[in-house]
C-alpha cells in the first residue's frame, strides 16, 4: 500500500546512523544529544477566546442570540425551549414529550412526511427535534447557502405539523420494541432502576416510561402537548456560524412571523425528595452476566448551587479523568474493570451524583470495597495533594477552547447559559472561580454532597455469584429488585 | 470496520465525520462546492521512513497529534487473536523516559484528551492538547515509538490483559447481540483468513500472549517505516518540523513489513445460522462479502446502503418500517476495511411479524432494486449530505489528523480524502445497480439471533443451523 516506506531494506543499520542522517537533513535540529529524560515545558499559554454574541427579542417574545464564526461555511441553528417533560408531561403519560417530538417530523399542511424528508435530504441536512427532562430543542446544522431553505422547513414543522394518527401508532410500536430491547441491556436497566431508587416514583426524576404510559398516549395528547409546549415566550433561538447578525434577525423574523405570541417560562418546582434511608445495596439479577454494572449515588444539588465550582474540582479528582482516584485504583491498579467514573448531573432540580461502571463479576465485592474506600478518601481519609488539586483545575479550565471549536458546540454552550440562568460573563470568570477552590472546599463539598450513610448502591449482575460476597463485605444490607426496580 | 480501544470513547462520530476543506469561497456564496473539499497540508518522510503530515489551522487554540501504525488484528498470528489491541493498551503503560501516568497528566490533566484505537488494519494513537503542549506530545509519542520495551515487564502485560478481558466482558459477552460480529466474521471467512477473527480476540488467546510476543510485535510493526504522524491545528510548522526531527529522527528503521494476504472472498452458497442469546427481541442479520478500500466498488456499495435504508424514503425503510409496518427498524450499510468489506443488513421486527416474513419482504425490495436500479433522484439524495459531513469534520483538529493519516496510510497519499470524495460523488445509478447485482447474491450469511429457547423465532428455522460459540472453527495454532 505504501511502497515508498518499504523500499529501504536497512533494518540492521544502527540507530546512530540515523541520528547523523537526521542532522544532515534537518539543520534546524540542535547539535546536542537529545536529553529524553527532560520533560518538555509548555510554551506560552494560548489566550482563551470566548465567543461573543448579540442578543435581541423577536416580536413574538422569543429571544434570539447570534454568534459569528466565519472560518467555515457552516451555520448551527437551535430553538431551545425552557422546561421539558418534567414540567409539561403528565405522570401517567411518561413518554409523551419524546413521541410528540418525533411527531413534528411526520408532515405539515403542505408537505407530508416523505416530502419533508425528501426536501431535507436534498439540502444535505436533517432537523432534530427532542424533548428532555428540563428542556427541548429543534435544531440543525447546514451549510451557509442552505440555511434559509432549511430554516423555512423548520418553521413549517413548528407551525403547521399535522400529527397524523397512523404515524403515532407506528412511532408507539417502534418505541415499545426499543423498550423491550432495553430490558436485556445492563446499562439500560441500571439507567432505569437507579433514578427510581434515588428519587422514588413520586418525583419526576424517578419516573420513567413504561409500556402502560406509552399505550395511554393519544393523538389528542400529542396535539395538545405540542401546542402548549412550543411557545415563543419560553424559547431561545441561537444561531452560530458564517452569518451576519442583522441578516439572521431579518431571516428568522420572517420565517417565524406566524408563530403566535404566548407561553411563559416554567417554574422548576419539584416535590420534596424521599427521606433518606440507610445505605443499601440493590441487586438486579441478570443470571450469568459476565460483568456487574454499578450505579452508586444519591440526589445531588441543582446547577444553581454556589458550590458548583468546588464540586467540579472535587469530582474531577474523584472520577472525572482517566487518572482520577476511582479509575486509577479500580481499573489501572486492581484491574477489576475497563473503566469507572463519577459525575454530577446538574439541572434546575437536584440531579444525581453517580459513580460506577462495569466490573468483572468475580470482582464485584472487591470493587465495591474500593468504591467505598475512594468515596471515604475524598471525604477526608486520603488528603488532597497539591498536584491533584492543580491537575483538576488545569483540566477543567484548559478544556474550554474545545467547547468552542464547532458551531454546534458554541450554540450548545450559549443555550446552556440561558437554560441555567448563568451570567453572560460566565466563561470569562470561570477560570477565576475554579482557581479559588481550596483543598478544604474539596473535602467539605465531598462530605456535603456524597452521603455515605445514605448511599444507594445499584448493581445489575449475576445474583447467584455476587450476592454472597457482597453480603460478606458488610457494607450495607441487600435488597433484590426486578428489572423495573420493584422489590422482588 | 470493527474497532476497539483503550478507553470507552465515542469515536464513531469522528470516524464518520470525514474531513477536508479549508480554502473556501467567500461567505455568502451558496454551496461551497467541491472546491471546499480541501485540507491544506504538507507531507514529508524522515530518513527512518516516518511519514509526517502537517496541517496548520489557527481557528481553535488546540493541536491534535495522531500516530498511525499500519498494523491491526489482521497481522496477528493464529492463537494470538486480540493481540494487536492488547498491545495498544501496553503502549499506554509508560516508556523508556516517560513514566507511567505522565502521558495522561500532560493530556487530560491540562484540558486535553488522549486515546488509542485498533481496527483490523491499523492502530492509531492520538491526543488533543492546548497548543502550547505540542512539544510534550511529540516527546511522549516518540518515546513509546522508540523506547517502549525499556520499561516493559510481565506485570504490565498481565495488568493490561485483565483490563482487555474486562473490555471484552463489558462490550461483547455482557451485551445483547454482542457476539454477532464474531459469528459473522467466522462464517464469512475461512479460518486461515486474517479477517475471520474479531479485533477484540478470544479470552483464550488473550491469556496465551507472552512477553516475547509483545517484544517481537513491537520490533516489527512499531517502527517509523510502518508509521504515519499527523499534526493538525494551532502550531508553527517550522517549529513542529524541528521538534519532529529532534524527537523522531533517531528512532531506528525497522525491518520491512510483509502484509498478510487477505483477498476479498465470495460464498458459493447461502449459510443460514441461528444463535440463542439473552435477548427479548429477535433480530435478523444478513451479510454479503464484498470488497474493501482497495476496490472502487465500495463507493457504489456505500451509496447502495443509503438508497436502501436511513431516511423514511429509503427503499427498505419505506417498505418494511413505513408501508408494511412489519419492522421496528432496518439498517443496511457497506463496511469497508483495507482489503475486504461486507454489506450488512439488520432487521428488528415488530411483534407479530416473523423474521421469515421480513427476510422475504427485504429480498423482494432488493430484487426490485437489482432489476430496475435506483432513480437519479435517489442517487442525488444519497450524495447530497456528503459536503456538510466533510465541512463538519473540519471543525475538529483531531478529525483532520485522523483523515490525513487514513489517506496516507491506506492510499499512499495524504490528499487522498479529496479523491475519495470525488469518487463517491461520481457514483451513478448504473453503478449502484451493477454492484447490487454483483454482490447481493445468494452467497451470503443469514444469522437470526433469538431469545434463548426460541429457535422457532429464527428466519426459516428448519433450514438454519444452530451456532455454538465454543465450536466455531478457530484458526489453527501453528506454534
Amino acid at each position: 500500500m505504501k511502497p515508498k516506506n518499504l523500499q529501504w531494506n536497512s533494518a540492521r543499520m544502527l540507530p546512530g546512523v540515523f541520528v547523523l542522517l537526521a542532522l544532515v537533513s534537518f539543520p534546524l535540529m540542535s547539535q546536542q544529544t537529545l536529553d529524553r529524560s527532560r520533560v518538555p515545558p509548555p510554551g506560552k499559554p494560548p489566550v482563551l477566546r470566548v465567543p461573543t454574541w448579540t442578543k435581541t427579542t423577536l416580536a413574538n417574545g422569543a429571544e434570539l442570540i447570534v454568534s459569528e464564526k466565519h472560518d467555515l461555511p457552516l451555520v448551527s441553528f437551535s430553538l431551545t425551549i425552557l422546561g421539558g417533560a418534567n414540567q409539561f408531561e403528565r405522570e401517567d403519560r411518561r413518554g409523551l414529550a419524546g413521541i410528540a417530538a418525533s411527531m413534528m417530523s411526520e408532515g405539515t399542511k403542505t408537505r407530508d412526511g416523505e416530502a419533508l424528508s425528501n426536501a431535507l435530504q436534498l439540502l444535505g441536512t436533517s432537523i432534530g427535534v427532542s424533548v428532555g427532562g428540563e428542556s427541548g430543542v429543534i435544531s440543525f446544522v447546514s451549510t451557509t447557502g442552505k440555511f434559509g431553505a432549511t430554516l423555512d422547513i423548520m418553521a413549517d414543522m413548528l407551525g403547521n405539523s399535522t400529527f397524523p394518527a397512523d404515524a403515532l401508532e407506528r412511532i408507539r410500536a417502534q418505541r415499545l420494541v426499543a423498550l423491550t430491547q432495553a430490558k436485556a441491556q445492563p446499562a439500560s436497566i441500571a439507567g432505569r432502576v437507579f433514578p427510581k431508587v434515588l428519587y422514588g416514583t413520586a418525583h419526576p426524576y424517578g419516573q420513567s416510561v413504561t409500556e402502560e404510559s406509552y399505550k395511554a398516549i393519544t393523538r389528542d395528547d400529542v396535539v395538545a402537548f405540542c401546542k402548549d409546549y412550543f411557545q415563543p415566550g419560553r424559547a431561545l433561538i441561537t444561531v452560530t456560524g458564517d452569518v451576519n447578525p442583522a441578516a439572521v434577525k431579518a431571516t428568522v423574523d420572517k420565517a417565524l412571523a406566524s408563530w403566535p405570541k404566548g407561553g411563559t417560562k416554567p417554574q422548576f418546582s419539584y416535590p420534596p425528595l424521599p427521606s433518606p434511608r440507610p445505605a443499601t445495596i440493590y441487586i438486579v439479577d441478570k443470571p450469568g452476566a459476565a460483568s456487574s454494572t454499578f450505579a452508586i449515588g444519591n440526589p445531588g444539588p441543582p446547577r444553581s448551587t454556589p458550590d458548583y465550582y468546588a464540586i467540579q474540582v472535587m469530582n474531577t479528582m474523584l472520577g472525572g479523568l482517566f487518572q482520577s482516584r476511582l479509575n486509577a485504583n479500580i481499573r489501572e491498579e486492581k484491574g477489576y474493570s475497563y473503566g469507572v467514573s463519577s459525575s454530577f448531573s446538574y439541572g434546575r432540580g437536584p440531579g444525581p451524583f453517580r459513580t460506577g461502571g462495569d466490573v468483572q463479576s468475580a470482582k464485584t465485592d472487591a470493587a465495591l470495597v474500593e468504591f467505598m474506600k475512594e468515596l471515604r478518601g475524598i471525604e477526608g481519609t486520603r488528603p488532597v495533594t497539591d498536584e491533584e488539586l492543580a491537575t483538576a483545575k488545569d483540566a477543567l479550565v484548559q478544556r474550554l477552547p474545545g467547547t468552542f471549536a464547532s458551531v454546534a458546540g458554541i450554540n450548545g454552550a450559549l443555550a446552556g447559559l440561558w437554560m441555567q440562568g448563568l451570567p453572560d460573563n460566565y466563561y470569562q470568570q470561570y477560570g477565576k472561580a475554579i482557581a479559588a477552590v481550596t483543598k478544604e472546599d474539596v473535602v467539605r463539598v465531598a462530605r456535603q454532597y456524597i452521603d455515605l450513610e445514605h448511599l444507594d448502591i445499584v448493581i445489575v449482575g449475576d445474583r447467584a455469584s455476587i450476592e454472597g460476597p457482597l453480603k460478606a463485605t458488610g457494607i450495607a444490607p441487600i435488597v433484590v429488585l426486578d428489572i423495573e426496580g420493584n422489590p422482588k | 470496520m470493527s474497532s476497539t480501544g483503550r478507553k470507552i470513547a465515542l469515536l464513531a462520530s469522528l470516524a464518520l465525520a470525514c474531513c477536508a476543506a479549508a480554502l473556501r469561497p467567500p461567505a455568502g456564496v451558496a454551496g461551497a462546492g467541491s472546491d471546499a473539499i480541501r485540507i491544506p497540508y504538507e507531507s514529508y518522510t524522515l530518513p527512518n521512513g516516518l511519514t509526517v503530515i502537517l496541517s496548520a489551522d489557527h481557528t481553535t487554540p488546540t493541536v491534535a497529534v495522531n500516530v498511525w501504525y499500519h498494523v491491526g488484528s489482521k497481522n496477528e498470528l493464529p492463537g494470538r487473536t486480540g493481540f494487536a489491541h492488547l498491545f495498544e493498551h501496553i503502549m499506554f503503560t509508560g516508556s523508556g523516559h516517560v513514566p507511567y501516568g505522565l502521558h495522561d497528566k500532560l493530556t487530560e490533566g491540562i484540558g486535553g484528551s488522549n486515546n488509542g484505537t485498533t481496527s483490523n488494519d491499523r492502530t492509531t494513537y492520538f491526543e488533543t492538547v492546548p497548543s502550547n503542549y505540542l512539544e510534550s506530545s511529540l516527546w511522549i509519542e516518540s518515546d513509546r515509538m522508540g523506547f517502549l520495551l525499556d520499561k516493559l515487564d510481565l506485570a504490565k502485560l498481565n495488568a493490561q490483559r485483565d483490563i482487555v478481558k474486562n473490555e471484552r466482558r463489558q462490550g461483547v459477552d455482557n451485551q445483547p447481540y454482542g457476539r454477532v460480529n464474531e459469528i459473522l466474521s467466522h462464517a464469512t471467512y475461512p479460518p486461515s483468513h486474517p479477517y475471520s477473527w474479531d479485533v477484540i480476540g478470544s479470552m483464550e488467546d488473550l491469556s496465551a500472549a507472552s512477553e516475547d510476543d509483545v517484544k517481537n510485535f513491537f520490533r516489527l510493526y512499531y517502527a517509523p517505516n510502518n508509521a504515519f504522524l499527523a499534526i493538525a491545528g494551532d502550531f508553527d510548522p517550522a517549529q513542529a518540523k524541528a521538534w519532529v526531527a529532534e524527537y523522531f529522527g533517531d528512532v531506528p528503521r525497522g525491518k520491512p513489513v510483509t502484509r498478510p494476504s487477505a483477498p476479498p472472498v465470495t460464498l458459493s452458497s447461502e449459510q443460514r445460522l441461528v444463535y440463542e442469546d439473552k435477548v427479548q427481541v429477535p433480530r435478523l442479520y444478513v451479510q454479503w462479502p464484498t470488497v474493501g478500500e482497495k476496490d472502487d466498488d465500495h463507493y457504489a456499495l456505500e451509496v447502495l446502503g443509503a438508497v436502501l435504508t436511513g431516511p423514511r424514503t429509503a427503499r427498505l425503510t419505506k417498505a418494511l418500517v413505513y408501508d408494511q409496518q412489519a419492522a421496528a427498524n432496518v439498517s443496511a450499510y457497506q463496511g469497508s476495511n483495507e482489503d475486504v468489506g461486507e454489506f450488512s443488513l439488520m432487521i428488528i421486527p415488530r411483534p407479530d411479524h416473523s423474521l421469515t416474513e421480513l427476510e422475504t419482504a427485504a429480498d423482494a425490495v432488493i430484487d426490485k432494486l437489482k432489476s430496475e436500479g435506483p432513480t437519479a433522484d435517489e442517487i442525488r439524495k444519497a450524495l447530497a449530505g456528503q459536503e456538510l459531513s466533510f465541512l463538519r469534520g473540519l471543525e475538529s483538529n483531531l478529525g483532520k489528523a485522523m483523515q490525513l493519516c487514513d489517506s496516507a496510510g491506506f492510499h499512499g497519499n495524504a490528499g487522498y480524502f479529496r479523491t475519495d470524495y470525488q469518487k463517491y460523488q461520481a457514483v451513478t445509478a448504473a453503478d449502484v445497480k451493477r454492484v447490487a447485482d454483483k454482490y447481493l447474491t445468494r452467497g451470503r450469511i443469514d444469522l437470526s439471533v433469538v431469545p434463548t429457547g426460541k429457535l422457532d423465532q429464527a428466519s426459516k428455522p428448519a433450514e438454519s443451523k444452530k451456532v455454538v460459540i465454543d465450536k466455531m472453527p478457530r484458526p489453527e495454532v501453528q506454534r
